[in-house]
């Protein structure tokens, strides 16, 4: 549904000198599919999430949704940031609501719905809590409601689960995958943890830095639904060794 | 969560030291022009200022009640105007170019200096003093809420575009709430300048008010009467910087707390 076409993207710093953050990226997301894309830091990942909301647009190349071309955000697209940049002034609930208010899509079952997805995402009763008195790992929690309730088509995560301590991690994660089974959303998630992208996604993009690209698309053959059981089998391991070896090999050549 | 009322005997509580320092001035004052002999027309002790005004009271009651109302007309101009103002030179950087240098001009003239100006112009009526408090006034608002306004993390702004919001949209749901803390911070700076704003004014050309009065006082000799509406005026400003944090404790209860976490006002 989404198709990135060659993408570069180059960014201009403030010195005047060029950062070189995307070259030639290209891949497919079809319907429904989950991909995630690991990397090192500063590889341009986030850059490329950025792309594919709209909020940025590209050097050369281009994104497009269905045939037509990215330029602006887009209502079937909602992102989750790296940082869970929540209102500081609204509770949890209209935190949630926030995106539907804005673009007037705003429906009678829309508050019924947050509750639910609150509730699901273990934050029942902390509807009208302020964002600052949660914990970092329950902001990040609210900022993945708020862009579920949106039921977008495609769905971008920048390391949602970054900020969260392992434990809720594994939880958050087979959540997310049950909530996209019922859904069938493309989601394109970021994430930093190998393990985590192997037993999410159906493909695992693995992008080198400097400039930012893709050395590698890892397939991932587990059956569904997944669980952390399946960490033990070959498929999980021979995964996972391939994409350490794309990540750390690059360093050992580097180093050497 | 701790009760309302605990709360409120805990504020009771942080504001205990500012009173006994208060009580204890005016004790220190009243001792030392008694012992010292100081005659009432350089120092009159607290006691004497109070026989002072409990003698003419009706008439100190008129004089605050007219400079309140040029202080609540000013401050309310100052509101009306900033708000807005700030909103435009935040929108646009060739706004903000254009019109910031005029702000800071109006800054840097003598309020007291103005005024005769402006009564010659406008008649010795309400309307210069009201223009004079605004003008006392309003800078430091406009310069909170500009600063409030740009301060919103690009984050925030970004949560907003992925929205598909607009630039006014933008401005109205993102920029604003999070520059309430700041307008705030304007507010009360706002709130105790409108009633020097009044005072000045009040000094070049009025016939009632109370710096109307502390200046016909003065002329004879009168000083405790002087020092009568010097002290309604400090009562007066600290009313109304303690309003203004009331309506936001109450309006914004988010934001009074926040102002700890949130960035430094410029
Ligand atoms: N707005 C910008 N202006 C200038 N350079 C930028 C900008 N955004 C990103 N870059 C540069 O582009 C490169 C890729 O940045 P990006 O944020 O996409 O990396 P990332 O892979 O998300 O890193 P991380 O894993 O640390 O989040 C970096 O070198 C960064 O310095
Ligand atoms: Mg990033």
């Amino acid at each position: 549904m989404i198709r990135f076409e060659r993408i570069g993207k180059t960014f201009r710093g403030r010195d005047g000198a060029a950062v070189e953050a995307l070259r030639d990226v290209s891949m497919d997301i079809a319907e429904g599919e989950f991909v995630a894309i690991v990397g090192a830091s500063g590889c341009g990942k986030s850059t490329l999430l950025r792309l594919a909301a709209g909020l940025v647009p590209a050097s050369s190349g281009g994104v497009s949704i269905d045939g037509s071309a990215v330029t602006s955000p887009r209502a079937e697209t909602a992102m989750v940031f790296q940082a869970a940049t929540l209102l500081p002034w609204a509770d949890v609930l209209r935190n949630v609501t926030f995106p539907l208010r804005l673009m007037k899509r705003i429906a009678p079952d829309t508050e019924d719905k947050a509750r639910a997805l609150l509730a699901t995402a273990g934050l029942a009763g902390f509807e009208s809590r302020l964002p600052r008195e949660l914990s970092g790992g329950m902001q990040q929690r609210v900022a993945i409601c708020r862009a579920l309730l949106q039921e977008p088509r495609l769905l971008l995560m920048d390391e949602p689960f970054g900020a969260l301590d392992a434990l809720t991690r594994e939880e958050m994660s087979i959540e997310l995958l049950r909530l996209w089974a019922a859904r069938r959303m493309a989601v394109l998630f970021v994430t930093h943890s190998i393990p985590e992208a192997v037993l999410l996604a159906d493909r695992v993009v693995v992008m080198s830095p400097r400039p930012g690209r893709i050395v590698d698309v890892v397939e991932v053959n587990l059956p569904r639904p997944r669980s952390f059981d399946q960490e033990g089998t070959d498929e999980f391991q021979r995964c996972a060794r391939r994409i350490r070896d794309h990540i750390f090999g690059n360093r050992a050549a580097r180093a050497a | 969560m701790p009760p309302a009322r605990h709360e409120r005997l805990a504020r009771l509580k942080a504001a205990l030291p500012a009173w006994i320092a208060v009580i204890g001035l005016f004790l220190a004052w009243e001792g030392a022009v008694r012992f010292f002999g100081i005659r009432e027309f350089l120092l009159p002790a607290p006691s004497a200022i109070w026989t002072a005004t409990v003698a003419v009271w009706p008439t100190v009651l008129a004089h605050t009640g007219s400079t309140l109302l040029t202080v609540l007309l000013g401050f309310t101009a100052s509101v009306l105007v900033s708000l807005p103002l700030a909103m435009l030179i935040a929108s646009s950087r060739a706004i903000s170019a254009a019109i910031y240098p005029l702000l800071v001009v109006t800054q840097s003239i003598p309020k007291v200096a103005l005024a005769p100006i402006l009564i010659v112009a406008l008649g010795a009526n309400e309307v210069p003093r009201v223009i004079v408090t605004f003008l006392v006034a309003f800078f430091p608002l406009v310069v909170a809420t500009v600063a409030g306004l740009l301060a919103t993390p690009p984050e925030l702004i970004e949560l907003g575009r992925a929205c598909r919001a607009g630039r006014v949209q933008e401005l109205l749901r993102i920029r604003l709430p999070f520059a309430v803390p700041f307008v705030f911070g304007g507010l009360k700076v706002a709130a105790a300048l409108s009633v020097v704003g009044a005072v000045v004014a009040e000094f070049v050309g009025a016939d009632a008010g109370l710096g109307y009065l502390i200046q016909t006082s003065m002329a004879f000799f009168r000083t405790p009467l002087a020092f009568s509406a010097v002290v309604i005026l400090a009562i007066m400003g600290i009313v109304l910087f303690q309003a203004v944090s009331m309506l936001e404790r109450i309006l914004f209860p988010w934001s009074s707390g926040a102002e700890n976490s949130a960035p430094p006002s410029a």
